[in-house]
């Protein structure tokens, strides 16, 4: 797991994160950074600390520790200045059934302090990128699922964000929709090089859109790389030994290309996936490991997500 | 202001395509109003009185007997309903016990003669007065002491007619040698408290209580839009783009002020000009539209901070409806809303005073029918101020509590 950002410049920069609620601790030592311009993949379960984490960058609720730094201005002393380049586009769909997506865009947009022809703008521009056009006069709660996830994800734009934070944006929708949603996500971050902090179930999702990808589970971050380098492990031989010793484990880290745990051998299949293989067992055979089952073949995001989480997927929505 | 301005559009246009909220907020107590004033008409009106329906002949052809007649409806207290001047006194009785009326007056032919001392049965009893034996006597001595008392005056002024020119040689005022004669007992009632306290008419008692009433039910469309609010994570939102609490608490308080307002208006519209076409009295309003405005705007912060208390303890709206209602219904009740204060014993007058409700009311009385003022409404605006602060401080704890704000 790398703690730095792996390209371009660190945006946002979580460091010692810890947060709990009735004395559980809901974050431990989160540290995490997201790379400006890129598209953070957040995964985890329920519970895992998700929304908590996006709940404190949004200023929605305080951390107990740790430093939050956004775009080098301290989450604490600058949150009124952060937060009026962010947007939150929360779980449940933020905004009132009994207006329709016209009304409810106007209110949000005047709550971000736009008013006349500017607000008409950006009106025009979510509607635009919500593809709202002939329904943007209906009341909301005559909308579909799938239309209702767009005006949510439409009144996060409003205010044109740096940053865009999403907690699950596509849960109950069509495929269409979902579709669509990624694509205009993914819109928004070329067009207007918005960083956003993305979490989903979906793992197909997460790899289809994200940038980078960081897996949270029971409060603490388990993997942070960009998505490259996260398929490329996920796209190894996966070999399972029994418990080896530190010795082991330090001749193994000298081989290029491998990922080692202390019952379990990563070897990448690229151009050096027989050289390594060899090296690989020849530290096997020195050290006594035995090998309990090796894995060959594609592993998928969702298969290295449950390795590291260590559970099922709980909740697919 | 122009936030303020979408605050307030959103929250009116949340309320007008609430049906539920349209419904409690104003058609529920426009409807009461009507009802209540209409049906509580004659209990209001003849208070410290007795209704009594009175079957009358008037066989006399002067102009004396239509005095009286016009001497006794003027004090409110019988209702005379006439029938043919040549009915018999049998057939008087017969309709009597038909028309299940406990008392018949016959005015004799010779009335105008007795009153004016002159003419054909001067000196024979003028009025014949049937009584069903199940009256009580005390309702009996009503009607009797009320047609002696007028026919006494109604002698008394045809004699100073008479002597008017002495009179006037004597250099002796009439008219007021006549108002002599008037009844010399004022009567005011006192109410518990000390103060002079007057009767409400019907409708005097309905508008306030039951504006009072509904403005209180602002609950249940500020519960319902604060728990979607929370529900749907519109709150966190909110949060995230800035809104301070302080902001989320004036964007409730501002719009529902003004919702308020709009049923003061519209319960007093009804009072004044609807409840008269349907035979009610008008209300009428007093002199200060500064007290009216005070006191309205009293219940309304109190009303509104209780509805956000009861909004932020509640976890659904279903909760917050039933807490709310029978919140308010308790506070109806015990406030003398639904039953006038001044008709409840001692100890429940004392009850009465815990209600919010009941200040409020007071309040809107103060200025409808004791013609009062600022400072006559200002002791219960503060008492109700006082008692939405304290529910609003709640409020913000319990929020802070839930982080949901």
């Amino acid at each position: 797991m790398r703690e730095a950002a792996i390209h371009g410049e660190p945006l946002i920069e979580i460091k010692h994160l810890y947060k709990s609620y009735d004395k559980k601790p809901v974050l431990k030592d989160v540290n995490l950074s997201v790379r400006r311009g890129s598209i953070m993949g957040l995964l985890g379960p329920n519970g895992a600390g998700k929304t908590t984490l996006i709940s404190i960058l949004t200023g929605v609720i305080r951390k107990d520790s740790g430093s939050i730094t956004v775009g080098g201005l301290d989450l604490d002393r600058e949150l009124k200045s952060i937060l009026s380049k962010c947007s939150y586009v929360p779980q449940t769909l933020a905004f009132y059934p009994r207006l329709t997506a016209s009304e409810n865009l106007e209110y949000f947009g005047a709550l971000w302090g736009l008013k006349g022809k500017k607000l008409k703008e950006r009106m025009e521009f979510c509607i635009d990128k919500g593809s709202m056009q002939a329904f943007v006069n209906k009341r909301v709660d005559k909308f579909s699922g799938g239309m209702k996830r767009r005006l949510n994800l439409a009144i996060g734009l409003l205010n044109d964000p740096e940053i865009l934070y999403l907690d699950e944006p596509t849960v109950g929708v069509d495929t269409q929709s979902r579709n669509y949603i990624l694509e205009t996500i993914r819109k928004i971050n070329r067009e207007r090089e918005t960083t956003v902090i993305y979490t989903s179930h979906y793992m197909d999702e997460i790899e289809r859109v994200s940038d980078d990808i960081a897996v949270i589970d029971e409060g603490k971050i388990v993997l942070h790389d960009d998505k490259q380098s996260i398929l490329i492990r996920a796209d190894a031989v996966l070999i399972s030994v029994e418990q080896m010793g530190d010795a082991a484990v330090k001749n193994l880290q000298q081989i290029d290309g491998i990922q080692v745990e202390k019952d379990s051998v990563h070897v990448k299949r690229d151009g050096r996936f027989n050289e390594n293989m060899a090296g690989v067992f020849a530290v096997f055979r020195v050290h006594e490991v035995r090998v309990k089952d090796a894995v060959f073949g594609h592993r998928t995001l969702e298969e290295l997500f449950l390795k590291l989480t260590n559970i099922r997927l709980r909740d697919e929505d | 202001m122009i936030k303020t301005l979408y605050i307030l559009k959103k929250e009116f246009l949340l309320i007008i395509r609430d049906i539920h909220a349209v419904t409690v907020l104003f058609i529920m107590p426009a409807v009461f109003i009507m009802i209540m004033s209409l049906a509580m008409r004659d209990l209001f009106e003849l208070h410290g009185t007795v209704s009594i329906d009175v079957l009358a002949v008037n066989q006399d052809t002067g102009k004396k007997s239509e005095a009286f007649l016009k001497a006794m409806e003027d004090l409110r207290t019988f209702r005379f309903h006439f029938i043919e001047k040549d009915t018999a006194t049998d057939k008087v009785k017969e309709k009597m016990l038909s028309g299940d009326y406990k008392f018949a007056l016959i005015i004799e032919e010779n009335f105008s003669a007795f009153v004016e001392k002159k003419g054909k049965g001067k000196d024979e009893k003028p009025l014949e007065l049937l009584v069903n034996p199940a009256v009580n006597v005390q309702t009996q001595l009503v009607l009797k002491s009320a047609l002696e008392g007028k026919l006494a005056k109604l002698r008394w002024d045809a004699f100073i007619d008479r002597i008017g020119r002495l009179l006037a040689l004597a250099g002796i005022d009439r008219k007021k040698l006549k108002a002599a004669e008037e009844s010399p007992v004022e009567v005011n009632y006192v109410y518990k408290g000390g103060q002079y306290f007057k009767v409400p008419s019907a409708v005097q008692q309905s508008v306030p209580a039951w504006l009072v009433f509904s403005m209180f039910f602002i609950v249940i469309p500020i519960s319902n839009t604060f728990i979607s609010e929370r529900g749907q994570g519109t709150l966190m939102r909110l949060k995230s783009m800035n809104v301070s609490r302080f902001s989320l608490i004036m964007g409730k308080m501002v719009p529902y002020l003004l919702i308020n307002a709009i049923q003061v208006a519209i319960m007093i519209a009804i009072g004044v000009y609807v409840v008269p076409l349907c035979g009610g009295t008008a209300l009428t309003l007093g002199d200060s539209l500064g007290g009216l405005i005070l006191i309205a705007a009293a219940v309304s912060f109190s009303a509104i901070s209780v509805a956000l208390l009861i909004a932020s303890v509640a976890r659904t709206t279903e909760q917050a409806t039933t807490i709310g209602g029978v919140l308010n219904i308790i506070f109806g009740a015990l406030g003398g809303l639904m039953v006038p204060k001044f008709v409840m014993p001692g100890f429940m007058q004392d009850l009465a005073n815990l209600s919010p409700m009941s200040w409020g009311l007071e309040g809107f009385l103060d200025i409808f029918l004791r013609n009062g003022g600022v400072s006559d409404v200002l002791p219960k605006s503060l008492s109700l101020v006082i008692f939405g602060i304290v529910m609003l401080t709640l409020t913000v704890i319990l929020l802070r509590r839930q982080r949901e704000v």
